[in-house]
Order: C-alpha cells, then structure tokens, then sequence
C-alpha cells in the first residue's frame, strides 16, 4: 500500500542523486531517506532506546535461555555444570511437563474456539446502528479487562466455592442440585473454569480488535446491500465476513498465542489443582525456576525452549494452513 | 454487484428524505431493539456479578460474606473493610506502587516504540530490515519463557528488588508490536510533508516534532493498552518482588489476603474495589479512543 501511495516520490528521489556516494550492495530504498551526515547520530540516538531494551530483556534472554537449558543451575555461583542435552533427556521423560503441555493445549484451543466466533457476534450486534445503549453494553464487557487476572482468579475461587459460593446458592436454590458442586475438585471441571474466566476476563479486548476490523469495512458497502434488499444474515456471511477475514487471522493468532500464556488465572484460580492435574507450561516453568528452593534455572529453560519450539511449530503450520486454505479457495473460486 | 449499485444514485436522495415517511423502517428497529436489548441485558448481568458481588462485599461483614451467597445487599454498610485494605494490608502501598509502575513503563514504552518506529519508517540504514524482520519473528515470544534470564540480567544490574528493576523488566519485554505499529503509521505519512520541512529547512528533529503529532491515535492506543495491561501485569511483578510486600503493585499484594490473612474476604473485597475504580473512570473517559484509535491503527 505504501509503494502505490508513494509512486510520485522517484522523481524527487532523482534529485538528490548530486550526493550519490552509494557504493553499498543493498538496492536503496526509493521510500526512505539515506542517512548521511549528523542525521546519522540522530539515526542512532533514535533506535538506541529500544535497541538497549530489545537487546537485553528479548535477545539476549533467548540466547541465555538456550544456553542455560544445557546446564545444571540454580542460579547460584557460576554456571560450569555443564549437562549437554541431559535437561532435555529428563523433560521428555517429565510427565509434568508433558500434562502441563497438554493443559496448555487444551486451554488455548477451547478459549480461543469458544472466545472469537462469540466475541465477534457481539462486536457486530453491537456495532449495528438500531441498537440502543451500545456504549453502556460496550463497557460492560470491557470492565473485566481492568482488573488484574490475579485478582479475577481469587474473586471466582469464592464465587464457585461449595460451601457458600453464589454459585452454589443459586443452583442450590433452584434445585438444580441437592448437593453443593466442587467444580476445583476435578481436572476437567477445573480446566473448563480457567476456561471461562479467562473469556469473561478477556472477552472485551477481543470484541474491540473485531470493531476495529468491522470499522474498516466502508459503510457505502452495507448501503448498497441494504438497497439490494439484504437480510442482516446475508450482510454479515457475505459481506461482512470475506472482508475482515484478513484481519481475522491476524486475530486469531493473537488469541491463540495469548492464551498459550495463561499464568495469574492458573496461580489464583486452580493453583495448578486437583494435585497437579490443570499444571500449565507457564506454571511449570515458574515453579521449577522460583517455586522452591533448589531453583532450577537449567531444567526450567529447558522447558521453556521446548515448549516455545512446539508453540512455534504450532502457530506458524496452523498460519500456514490458513493461507494454503484460502489459496485453495480462491483457486477454486469457493 | 457493482451494476447494481449504479442505479443507487438516484434512490440516494429519496433515501436520505425516507426514514419518517417509510412507515415500516421505525417499528422494524423497534423490534429488533425489543428483542435485543433484554438479551444482551441478561448477558451483561452476568458479566457484571462478580463486580457488583465484589463491591457489595465491600461493604460486608465476614459473616455477611460467608451467609450472604448470590445476594448482592449488603447486611450492613461499613467503611471499615476499606480501612483495613488501605491502611492494614498495605494496599495504600500497593496502590502508589502500581501507579508508579503502570505510568513509568507505559512511558518509557511510548518513547522509544515511537522512536524507533518513526526512523525505522523514514530512513534508509543498514541493518535496517534486518531489525524490522528480527521484531517481527520476536513478536510472539512469552514472558514467561524467557523470565529467568531477564531475572539474571536485573540481579546482575543490581537492580534485583527494587522499583527501578521492576519498572526496567515490565517496559523491557514487550513493546515490538507498538514499533511495528508506529513503522506501519509513520510509513502513511505522505513523503511530500517531509519534502515541505526539508524545504523550510528543518533538520531531523524538528521534523521529528512536526510528525509526531499526526501520531495521536496510535499513541492514544499505545498509551491505553499498555497502561491497562501494566496495571495488571502480574508475572514480571510477582517474580520480581518475592517476599517483598512494600515493593508489590495490587496484582500480586492481592495474595496477601490469601497467605497471613487466612482469605479476609470483605478486606479483599474492598482492595479490589479501590483498586478497579479508578481504572473504570478513565475507560469510560477514554472509551471512544480505544475504537476509533485502534481502527486507525489497523489500517496503517
């Protein structure tokens, strides 16, 4: 899109060239200006920020990570107990890790199957012109977005609680059960609530990255389907839809990589409970490396490259798909 | 599709002289409206129990909280449960921490995000697709992966439990995504503004400060973003301030309530209440930003 805005830019580009001293290989580019003079330090000066914050807390820590992943250390004294892959040995053969993998998997597909088509019907419904009170409904579902996780994981332990949770009240009270319902005491009860929660929680960030994408579709559009005499159905499925899908994977991805990162629900909410049956890779991680003592630098690295490694792989082929599917699509114009 | 929008032209003015006079127009919204918003206030209720439960909790007694189950009043309306959050569990202290936290990262965030973006957009340097393909492929790196390193660094900083460390991790590992967004804002700006500066022989950083403002919105959706997920951030916290309450923000102090105070509910309650007050003032202060902010975003 910039090259078509910028088309007109050459032949002033064409200027300039009295100062042509390029004698570097890399073709230059006709959109930006080449740095020359005291412009350079201001170059410098401008990256430099970011650069020392990128370089510390980002590259150097994956670097440090792999390296750290093939040694013994507890992050006391130097690190000279060199294992080779022997962390990488243990972690296979780590069942923990292997549940806290497949938690990690669970949560991210179920949140994300569950929180996008939802979230993205209320985006439209609450984009639509004839509705009414549309900003009160919007803040309703952004306010959980304000509060930390932490802090939204301890108000549902009470909430759910059996012996005097509201849930338990109500359902109680409209002999649903005649029992009180623990829904921590079992893996797959407790894994569902993490589920939810953490939709109720996010659900209004992704409802305003879907009227982000809504907003771009140009409302002349709709016009002209609503003189065609299009239902709301049809302007959605054959409209609305086709248009955002660019947008939408982009969404997709975010979601599904954000939620691969669940960690403060998981402390306050299950604590990794029953036992340690809704372990997730971020818990993991932060109880072999900060849990107790001996700390496990080495090990917990280990576990943290072998995971972003099968994330990786996951996201990108499912990326991947994505655009072989839509490929396929317009091939064969379905 | 496009032949039949052609005889649209003409239908437009009736169109926009039509919605009194079309008789069926105002009762079909009405409807639609009659059996929308019931629905969505079913839902919204419960979206906002646990908020409604939390403050009504507030204001409880401990007896209260444990008999009172879904009920939403009250049995009594006491501020003590505020007082002892504020004064006694040391939330007056997790508050300003996080305050400070929250704005200090937030801003550093801007700052070099802006920068960086602004340069990477405009100039030509060498290594300069490198980096704009390095932040991409580090985009969707977790934190927590790489935590332990990032704690190693701070430690060796001697930075290891104090604000500046904290303050140091939260705005060190994230932000590629807002440069990537500033690159995509900077890159629309026309090249003939630039050209117009360069004439009136402006140098680098006055047309640094002549640009930045067109930049508003995507500042605007920075600023909001990050500030709220500062405000809540609660893995670098936690790490970073391990047995040390007075260095905590409200996200991790909250377990507080859990450990010493075996689960003070009502004081819970109220901590939390002071804690997302403020935070639901400015979103409904700056509520039009997100949207229209993030949609400008998006497009660049």
């Amino acid at each position: 899109m910039t090259a078509t805005l910028e088309t007109p830019a050459p032949p002033d580009a064409g200027a300039t060239p009295p100062a042509r001293r390029r004698t570097r290989r890399r073709t230059p580019d006709p959109n930006r200006d080449q740095v020359r003079g005291f412009d350079k330090l201001w170059v410098f000066v401008f990256l430099l920020p970011f650069l020392l914050l990128y370089l510390g807390f980002t590259l150097w820590p994956l670097v440090a990570t792999v390296y750290y992943s093939f040694f013994d250390w507890d992050g006391i004294g130097p690190i000279d107990n060199f294992v080779g892959v022997g962390n990488y040995g243990s972690i296979l053969n780590d069942k923990l890790f292997w549940l806290a993998v497949v938690n990690t998997l669970i949560f991210a597909v179920l949140n994300t199957a569950i929180k996008l088509p939802l979230s993205l019907l209320m985006a439209i419904v609450l984009t639509r012109k004839w509705l009414k009170g549309t900003k009160v409904f919007r803040t309703v579902f952004f306010a959980p977005l304000i509060i930390p996780v932490a802090m939204a994981g301890l108000v549902f332990t009470y909430l759910l609680n059996p012996s005097n949770g509201a849930l338990n009240a109500l359902l109680l009270d409209l002999h649903i059960v005649d029992q009180p319902v623990d829904v921590f005491a079992n893996r797959w009860s407790a894994l569902l609530v993490l589920v939810l929660v953490s939709i109720w929680q996010i659900f209004g960030q992704y409802m305003i990255y879907w009227m982000a994408a809504l907003q771009n579709v140009p409302e002349e559009v709709y016009e002209a389907a609503d003189i065609d005499g299009a239902s709301e159905w049809q302007k959605a499925t054959l409209i609305t839809l086709p248009m955002i899908k660019p947008v939408a994977v982009v969404i997709l991805l975010l979601a599904l990589v954000n939620a691969m990162h669940v960690f403060g629900l998981v402390v306050t909410l299950t604590g990794g409970g029953p036992g340690t049956s809704t372990y997730v890779v971020s818990y993991f991680i932060y109880q072999e490396a900060f849990g107790s003592v001996p700390f496990s630098y080495g090990y917990a690295s280990a576990a943290a490259l072998l995971f972003s490694v099968i994330a990786f792989v996951l996201v990108t082929s499912q990326g991947v798909f994505v655009r072989r599917a839509q490929q396929l699509r317009k091939e064969y114009g379905v | 599709m496009s032949a039949k929008t052609m005889p649209a032209k003409p239908m437009s003015a009736e169109r926009i002289l039509s919605p009194p006079h079309r008789p069926g127009q105002g009762t079909r919204r009405l409807r639609l409206n009659l059996v929308a918003i019931p629905i969505l206030l079913l839902i919204s209720l419960v979206w906002v129990y646990p908020f409604l439960w939390t403050v009504s909790a507030a204001f409880k007694t401990q007896a209260g909280v444990f008999s009172g189950g879904a009920s939403l009043i009250p049995d009594q309306l006491n501020f003590e449960n505020f007082r002892r959050a504020w004064v006694n569990a040391g939330f007056s202290q997790f508050f300003a921490n996080t305050v400070l936290y929250s704005a200090v990262s937030t801003l550093i965030e801007v700052v070099k995000a802006a920068l960086c973006g602004y340069v990477l957009a405009r100039y030509d340097f060498p290594g300069r697709q490198f980096l704009h393909r390095l932040i991409i492929a580090t985009l969707f790196i977790p934190v927590a992966s790489i935590i332990v390193p990032q704690f190693v660094l701070v430690e060796q900083l001697g930075l290891l439990n104090t604000r500046a460390g904290v303050i140091l991790a939260m705005s060190g590992s994230a932000g590629a995504l807002y440069v990537l967004m500033f690159t995509g804002f900077f890159s629309t700006v026309p090249n003939e503004l630039f050209d117009a500066a360069k004439l009136d022989g402006a140098g680098f950083l006055r047309t640094f400060r002549l640009v930045l403002p067109l930049a508003r919105p995507v500042i605007a959706v920075v600023v909001i973003f990050q500030f709220v997920s500062n405000w809540n951030e609660f893995n670098i916290p936690l790490v970073f301030t391990l047995g040390q309450p007075e260095l905590q923000n409200l996200a991790v102090g909250m377990l507080s309530f859990r450990g010493e105070h075996s689960v003070d509910w009502s004081g819970f309650a109220a901590g939390m209440t002071i804690s997302f007050a403020p935070m639901l003032i400015v979103f409904m202060l700056f509520q039009n930003y997100f949207v229209r902010g993030l949609a400008g975003a998006t497009k660049g």
